[in-house]
């Protein structure tokens, strides 16, 4: 069952090359390839939720699900499906106006899954050092995509992903070398020192500064990775530059991957230490620091794809912050942000896609009137503004307010008085910047209706899932969650 | 094992001698042949474990595909590739750094006695040479970044990751005698097509600004 998920988008991805010229045998290729990839993870889940884990013995056992990935995995194969359905609408688009040929339409597509392919590896491996492989694996099957546009924006953009990202992951690297030179020392040589669940079994034989050091290095490695700031400098070139489906996956997807490296690591280090108070100081800066940059950079952008990328900054500062602070609220509720997060922004990004094809710009000043154009998508992407923000009943809030409560009851009031106050702006910024778009009269006649009817369906989708889970959680979700926080705070 | 950590220390204060001639040195050929250099004495640790693990143990380790895959990649493929690009894509040198030759050593001299001193705090690293092995890795890793912010032009940069990798590699073979097999391949793996996909943007690069300075992509900022 494991290697399906792994066969699954590899396969895909090659089969698009025997397609000779029809479109539609590649669109059906790619959706029925996410949606079985959907189908085998709820299978896997299903799986976990019954017996705990899921390990393979192949291979030293370096395939291992349980909770906290297998709920990865669900957020992942999730977006990856509804995206690749919206992918559809907006690559036909683009096709039919000739700004992609067929063979870079095919390329496109194989790309996209070779992309899904590493993320799920990320995802299912327990290995730190096959974990690190994926990650920077991602980057590569992802750079081309950035610089799909083959402008020169785009391509200054996927130059800085790529040279940015591999510097950073390098160090994460050497972290991890540090932590195997650790383990290899009190436990000897072999396969399983690399292995989470081996590690965190004999987390009291490492050496407890060595760890430190490893950590330091993996936040700063993998942190780049997951766009936290200072070294998020790639992330709003990349978001803003790729092709629409592609930046939802980026920010709904790849972020979270790099931040279960993170999480993997930090549980190790806190079992050694016996607390969290290295690594939760650690986490809490840089999220703090994170949300706070995007709160100033948010202020002063003119192109609406890039506050939502800065938007991505801040949500991943949050998560961290709630990992930070390792209460069993705080860790829940970064949890349930990571799946809430991973939606809203790919719908926003789904949105912004539409509004691009329309107005072909990505400037916020030379739009105008997107409600009347376009309904659905603008109506969609106007509350979809509200629920990143953090309005009720969408889901955000419920999680947003999970973690300030928990850094309240924690007693880090200063956190929780920043947190507030960066939220605060961060709302004033979206609304002062981007709710002109939706009213007033379009400057030229862009002709009233949707591109095409798969992409609303979409959007209508993710806004649905978002504002139930808002108000209501699904009892297999919540069970999932539990488990999961169980296994970071291991208790 | 006495022995072998000398030679090894030897080979190491060699790797970080040829990083400071790296970081001193103005054009992109001797730029690749130090780097070929760094690579070669690379692969010679490789191949020293590899023959203590044949003599003392009898038996032959993973670490000798390092050695081959070291030789392959990094001494003969990649500094080829990368001289063809720089061929190709029209490459006259003058000056293409911020910061000038004798500060820049000044300031690689300077990161080596951070790292020492860093190094210097953690008990478990202050017995045999462990300690010494850090210091002398890690310091190839900061002045491989060292290298790539002071650099102006995309294969310096790419220069500098591959010097940056180098150090990782160095630091895993001489404290642990290498990491698992597979973990290894995938690295190697990784870094190949990282090196291809950077050669193809260079060129992408060079066709759509007609030059190669990154220093003057500043279309996004902010």
């Amino acid at each position: 069952m494991l290697f399906l998920l792994l066969l699954i988008p590899l396969a895909a991805s090659l089969l698009f090359w025997t397609v000779k010229s029809n479109r539609k045998v590649i669109n059906i290729i790619n959706i029925s390839g996410t949606s079985a990839l959907f189908a085998v993870s709820l299978f896997i889940l299903k799986e976990v939720l019954e017996h705990g884990k899921i390990t393979s013995n192949a291979l030293g056992g370096i395939f291992y699900i349980d909770a906290f990935n297998g709920l990865i995995l669900f957020t992942t194969t999730l977006v990856t499906l509804l995206v690749s359905i919206y992918s559809t609408g907006y690559m036909n688009t683009e096709y039919d106006r000739n700004i992609v040929n067929h063979s870079s339409f095919r390329l496109y597509y194989s790309l996209l899954h070779l992309f899904i392919f590493t993320m799920i590896l990320t995802t299912i491996t327990q290995n730190i050092g096959l974990m690190w492989i994926s990650i920077e694996a991602t980057t590569l099957a992802s750079a081309f995509l950035v610089g799909f546009y083959n402008n020169k924006k785009s391509i200054e953009a996927a130059w800085k992903y790529i040279i940015i990202c591999s510097v950073g992951i390098a160090f994460a690297l050497l972290g991890i070398v540090l932590l195997y030179y650790s383990a290899f020392n009190s436990l000897g040589n072999t396969l399983q020192c690399l292995n989470w669940q081996f590690l965190n079994d004999n987390a009291g034989t490492l050496h407890a500064n060595v760890l430190k050091i490893a950590f330091i290095f993996v936040v700063i490695g993998f942190g780049t990775k997951v766009g936290l700031a200072p070294m998020h400098t790639w992330l709003p070139d990349a978001h803003s530059q790729a092709p629409s489906p592609i930046s939802a996956l980026l920010s709904g997807v790849l972020l979270n991957t790099a931040m279960y490296g993170i999480i993997r690591v930090m549980t190790i280090v806190n079992k050694n230490a016996g607390n969290s108070l290295f690594t939760g100081r650690l986490m809490i800066i840089l999220g703090l620091l994170s949300v706070g940059f995007a709160a100033i950079f948010i202020l002063v952008q003119k192109d609406f794809k890039r506050i939502l990328a800065y938007s991505s900054i801040e949500h991943m500062g949050i998560i961290a912050l709630g990992f930070g602070i390792s209460s069993a609220l705080s860790i829940f509720a970064s949890l349930f942000h990571i799946i809430n997060h991973s939606l809203t922004k790919s719908m926003l990004f789904a949105a912004s896609g539409n509004v691009y094809l329309k107005y072909d710009t990505k400037k916020i000043s030379k739009i105008n009137g997107i409600i009347k154009v376009m309904p659905v998508t603008g109506t969609v992407f106007l509350l979809g503004l509200f629920a990143i923000t953090g309005m009720p009943p969408f889901s955000i809030f419920t999680s947003e307010l999970g973690i300030t409560i928990a850094a309240f009851k924690e007693a880090k009031y200063l956190a929780a008085g920043l947190l507030l106050l960066f939220l605060t702006l961060i709302f004033a910024g979206f609304t002062s910047q981007m709710l002109g778009m939706f009213f007033g009269k379009p400057h030229k006649d862009h002709g009233i209706g949707e591109l095409n009817r798969i992409t609303p369906v979409v959007l209508l989708i993710i806004l649905a899932i978002i504002a139930v889970t808002g108000l209501y959680l699904p009892p297999f979700l919540e069970k999932l969650i539990n488990s999961a926080r169980d296994i970071i705070l291991q208790v | 094992m006495e022995e072998i950590a000398k030679i090894l220390n030897i080979i190491s204060i060699c790797i970080l001698i040829s990083t400071f001639s790296l970081v001193a040195s103005k054009r992109i050929l001797s730029y690749l042949n130090a780097f070929r250099i760094q690579s070669i004495l690379l692969a010679a640790v490789a191949a020293i474990y590899s023959v203590y693990y044949l003599v003392a143990e009898g038996k032959l380790e993973g670490i000798i595909i390092i050695f081959f895959m070291t030789v392959a990649l990094k001494v003969i493929y990649i500094p080829k590739m990368l001289k063809k690009i720089s061929l190709r894509v029209e490459y006259k040198v003058e000056k293409d750094f911020f910061i000038n030759i004798p500060i820049s050593i000044i300031i690689c001299c300077g990161l080596v006695v951070l790292t020492w001193f860093t190094v210097s705090k953690i008990p478990l690293m202050n017995n045999g040479y462990n300690g010494i092995f850090l210091v002398q890795s890690v310091s190839v890793i900061l002045m491989g970044l060292f290298f790539m912010i002071s650099r102006k032009k995309a294969i310096g940069q790419i220069i500098g990751l591959l010097v940056i990798e180098n150090g990782t590699f160095l630091t895993a073979m001489l404290l642990t005698s290498g990491m698992p097999m597979i973990v290894e391949f995938g690295i190697f793996f990784d870094l190949l097509t990282a090196v291809l996909i950077l050669g193809i943007f260079v060129f992408r690069i060079n066709e759509t600004f007609e030059h190669i300075d990154i220093n003057k992509l500043r279309n996004l900022r902010g």
